[in-house]
């Protein structure tokens, strides 16, 4: 049997038994399971999209909340109704045609998928005529912008107030679906001459030109499908905890993404996945130490800050004594684990 | 036919300072010709105003006919000239095949969803890619490390490797920096083969940098001094070595040295 | 708008923008050496203000001792933060020391609000800055008045250490060139210590007085002066000292007018820095006062 015929199978194989624990889970899971299962998919999706411009094409980009809340407000807005919108809106009416227009769930965050890629569109003339700690400031800057459009422009997205009542679409079939398809099509591509391309950028872009490879093409790239993925996850996320506001969508969501694929190992996919599934179950388990502590005879109160302080340190100790994080810039592939000689 | 390769009296300047000046030269088809001089004589930079990587202050660069003076780095070695670099500057996280095959994505024919989804004229090209690539890396005798990461490479070994990286952009004029740098006696010799070789094969035009006199003198039909920016010299090995002015040139570096 | 209006907000423009500039100068000498922009800059500003807040309150010290004291472990905790957050990866990728610097920002932030809390802390203003002065027929607070000055003084005291003595000399080749200053025996470890240390307690110069003109002390405060004084740094030319303290200027000026002459945009005030970032980067990268970058290869 060929490599080839092989890795297929074993895809299909892996993709089955993935498809038995997600309906294990949807019938007998409780709540919180299915949560935290659904945050890690989520997680996975934004991790490995961000990974494809941070590890692969080397440059740190700060702005992928920008992209989630642009999936998040459209997806919202397409999936509720026209009733529920005018309930939403009090302060000041949706402007038209937001407030006419309903969507299936699908079309939605598609659509939020494509108006995240039309804005990394606009953005990517000025992000790209600078590199390093520069290109870092401008994308962190229209992260910020866009948070800032979210609070003012009350008549698209309702305000500090957000939107409200969004009707809980988002399941494990969803969320994992949408997962296993963002992580097969950007394996692909960083697999693909593309992908090379992106990497050789990386490594020194001086270099890769005179190879005659075009910078600002693969960049653009690799940005607008990555944009693309995270406004899905963006619509995804909106449809999971059903109220969205501009908060959600912070500097902070980006620090959060920035943990996972450094701790995974930037430039690995299977990094990013898994820094994406740890950092889902640990943000989760580390609720404890901020929540109060009941020790039988007195009660340590919770601290507010303690989980950040310890991602803080974990983050610093990570790119400080194990640069390379779990998985270094290696992949987990069939050929890894099989072949002695993998290709 | 008109030109083939023309430089026209390119200059370039840092500030106040002239790191070139007025250089002109023109390229046969099939050539092999030699750049010489002194360290900080300009010859990284005259390489660097042909290839785009610096803008020239003044002066133009004729390529077929074509000016190509203001042409970002990439489509200039879309149009046929590759380089390589003096300071070894291989992607070093890329295995040794991964660095060839990087030179040849720019003519890939496949879109980027072609190559997400796995279409066969993507799947054609890449096996294509494969395997000329390693067609590269039997010339430069390197296919047995293909699958090494670069940066794991002896020092011989990255030379050639630059040499094969440029080659794979399927360059009609190959400019050489220093291409015998750190190599011991041995694989110099062996070196100056292969380029006669690659020439002869791939029907390159070649125009090389290099401070190892027999290998130059050996290798090139002609040979171009520059000192101070300015060319003082050109003609034959045999010219050059008693010109006396290339002779003053050199002696008084190693006065200083 | 009446003139006396303008006047005021021109004046209220220059004390935020002096402010901006403060903190600039830190991030310009940082960049300047490490080629990093110390994300964490910021946040000393917010340290600053609480080991004022602490010193009074807990030592009783007055102002005259207490803000000199916040400046000077300010300092020393610039001092810190380089080496622990930065030191370690001196030969590292830059995007490495961008994500440590990330990080510790983060850090600094979140050990604030374990260990003081999110509420926010009045800061006690002396009075003697309280006091107001008619000037032109307007009402003034001295502080708005101080806060320009304090800032000219501290930028000619820097630039006299920079351009006069040997250790600035040292700081202006280590930031033209790292490689062949460290080459020249000249110990770099030292001269990034004292960057950090005159810059951190800049920043907290800054701090003290954006803690006395916005008196709500929290855990964040330090985040957007830290950007918006990047930022100024950037339309300045980073690398420039002058140019810092001038971009601060020009930021702070362009915030307040913009705000005064169109009301309707104080909702995108804060986004005003960035577009200004993005336009500086767009048509004049090197800032206003910055040389041109030439990238040898």
């Amino acid at each position: 049997m060929d490599r080839q015929k092989r890795n297929l199978l074993l895809n299909g194989v892996g993709l089955i038994l993935l498809g038995g624990v997600l309906f294990l889970f949807s019938r007998y899971g409780s709540d919180y399971h299915i949560r935290i299962l659904n945050n890690m998919a989520i997680f996975i999706t934004l991790a490995v999209s961000y990974n494809l411009i941070n590890g692969i094409c080397g440059i740190l980009h700060l702005g992928p909340n920008a992209f989630v809340a642009i999936g998040a407000y459209t997806a919202a807005l397409l999936t509720m109704s026209p009733m529920e919108k005018q309930l939403n809106f009090i302060i000041q009416p949706l402007i038209w045609p937001f407030s006419a227009v309903q969507a299936p769930f699908l079309l939605s965050l598609l659509a939020g998928g494509v108006m995240a890629t039309v804005f990394a569109f606009l953005i990517s003339f000025p992000v790209f005529r600078v590199r390093g700690d520069y290109l870092a400031i401008v994308t962190l800057g229209f992260g910020e912008v866009i948070r800032v459009l979210c609070n003012a422009l009350q008549g698209v997205t309702n305000g500090p107030l957000g939107l409200k009542g969004l009707s809980p679409f988002t399941n494990l079939w969803w969320s994992w679906g949408v997962a296993v398809v963002t992580v097969l099509l950007i394996t692909r591509l960083i697999n693909s001459s593309y992908g090379l391309a992106m990497k050789a950028i990386r490594d020194d872009e001086t270099a890769a030109r005179a190879m005659g490879v075009d910078p600002f093409r693969h960049l653009l790239l690799a940005f607008l499908i990555s944009a693309f993925f995270s406004g899905v996850a963006g619509g995804l996320l909106a449809h999971l905890i059903t109220t969205i506001s501009p908060s959600l969508f912070t500097f902070f969501l980006t620090f959060n993404l920035l943990i996972m694929i450094v701790v995974g190992g930037l430039g690995s996919t299977t990094g990013a996945v898994l820094g994406a599934m740890l950092f889902a179950w640990g943000g989760e388990a580390l609720r404890i130490v901020e929540s109060p502590m009941n020790l039988g005879l007195f009660t340590i109160p919770g601290i507010p800050g303690m989980r950040m302080v310890i991602f803080s340190v974990i983050l610093m100790v990570v790119i400080i004594f194990v640069r390379r994080g779990i998985m270094g810039q290696k992949e987990l592939s069939w050929g890894w684990i099989f072949d002695r000689n993998p290709r | 036919m008109g030109t083939f390769f023309q430089a026209d009296r390119l200059v370039m300047q840092f500030g106040g300072l002239t790191a070139v000046n007025e250089f002109s030269m023109t390229l046969q088809p099939g050539e092999l010709v030699g750049l010489i001089g002194p360290n900080g004589a300009g010859k990284t930079t005259v390489f660097n105003m042909i290839t785009g990587a610096y803008t020239p202050t003044s002066g133009d660069v004729l390529w077929q006919e074509e000016k190509i003076t203001r042409l970002p780095v990439q489509l200039i070695t879309a149009r046929g000239i590759a380089r390589t670099f003096q300071n070894i500057r291989l992607f070093n996280d890329l295995t040794v095949l991964e660095n060839v095959m990087v030179s040849m994505h720019h003519k890939i024919r496949s879109r980027f969803w072609e190559a997400m989804l796995g279409f066969s004229r993507y799947r054609e090209e890449r096996r294509r890619m494969y395997e000329e690539s390693m067609d590269y890396l039997q010339e430069m005798g390197l296919a047995h490390l293909a699958e090494e990461k670069a940066s794991s490479l002896a020092y011989g070994q990255q030379r050639r490797l630059e040499i094969a990286r440029a080659l794979a952009t399927r360059p009609r004029l190959l400019l050489l920096d220093e291409p015998a740098a750190g190599m011991n006696p041995l694989e110099t010799m062996e070196l100056a083969e292969m380029v006669r070789g690659l020439r002869q094969k791939y029907g390159l035009t070649i125009f090389l940098i290099e401070h190892d006199m027999k290998f130059v003198m050996g290798l090139c039909e002609r040979i171009k001094v520059l000192d101070y920016g300015i060319t003082i010299a050109e003609g034959t090995p045999a010219e050059i070595q008693k010109n006396p002015d290339v002779i003053k040139a050199y002696l008084g570096e190693q006065k200083n040295a | 708008m009446t003139s006396t209006i303008l006047l005021q907000q021109l004046i209220n423009g220059i004390s935020l923008g002096s402010l901006y500039g403060l903190v600039a100068i830190g991030y310009t000498m940082v960049y300047g050496i490490l080629r990093l922009i110390n994300f964490a800059h910021g946040d000393l500003l917010m340290f600053a203000a609480y080991i004022a807040i602490y010193a009074a309150a807990l030592l009783a010290l007055p102002w005259y001792l207490s803000f000199p004291l916040a400046v000077i472990a300010t300092g020393l905790l610039g001092i810190l933060l380089d080496r622990a957050a930065y030191k370690p990866l001196r030969n590292a990728p830059r995007i490495s020391l961008l994500i440590s610097a990330i990080g510790a920002s983060f850090l600094l932030e979140n050990l604030a609000l374990v260990f003081i809390g999110g509420v926010p802390k009045a800061f006690p203003r002396p009075e003697i800055f309280d006091r107001v002065i008619p000037i032109l027929g307007l009402r003034i607070q001295v502080l708005t008045l101080y806060t320009p000055v304090v800032t000219l003084v501290l930028l000619f005291g820097l630039l006299y250490i920079v351009f006069h003595t040997k250790v600035g000399k040292a700081m202006r080749a280590a930031s033209k060139d790292f490689e062949t200053t460290r080459l020249m025996g000249i110990n770099l470890d030292r001269i990034i210590s004292i960057t950090f240390l005159l810059g951190s307690m800049l920043a907290a110069a800054g701090g003290i007085m954006w803690a006395m003109k916005y008196p709500q002390v929290n855990p964040f405060m330090g985040v957007f002066p830290g950007l918006k004084a990047f930022i100024a740094a950037v339309l300045g030319g980073i690398g420039n000292i002058v140019g810092a303290v001038l971009g601060g200027f020009l930021l702070g000026l362009g915030e307040i007018l913009i705000v005064a002459l169109v009301p309707e945009m104080a909702q995108y005030r804060d986004a005003f820095a960035f577009v200004i970032l993005i336009l500086v980067l767009l048509f004049r990268p090197t800032g206003i006062m910055g040389e041109p970058i030439i990238d040898k290869s």
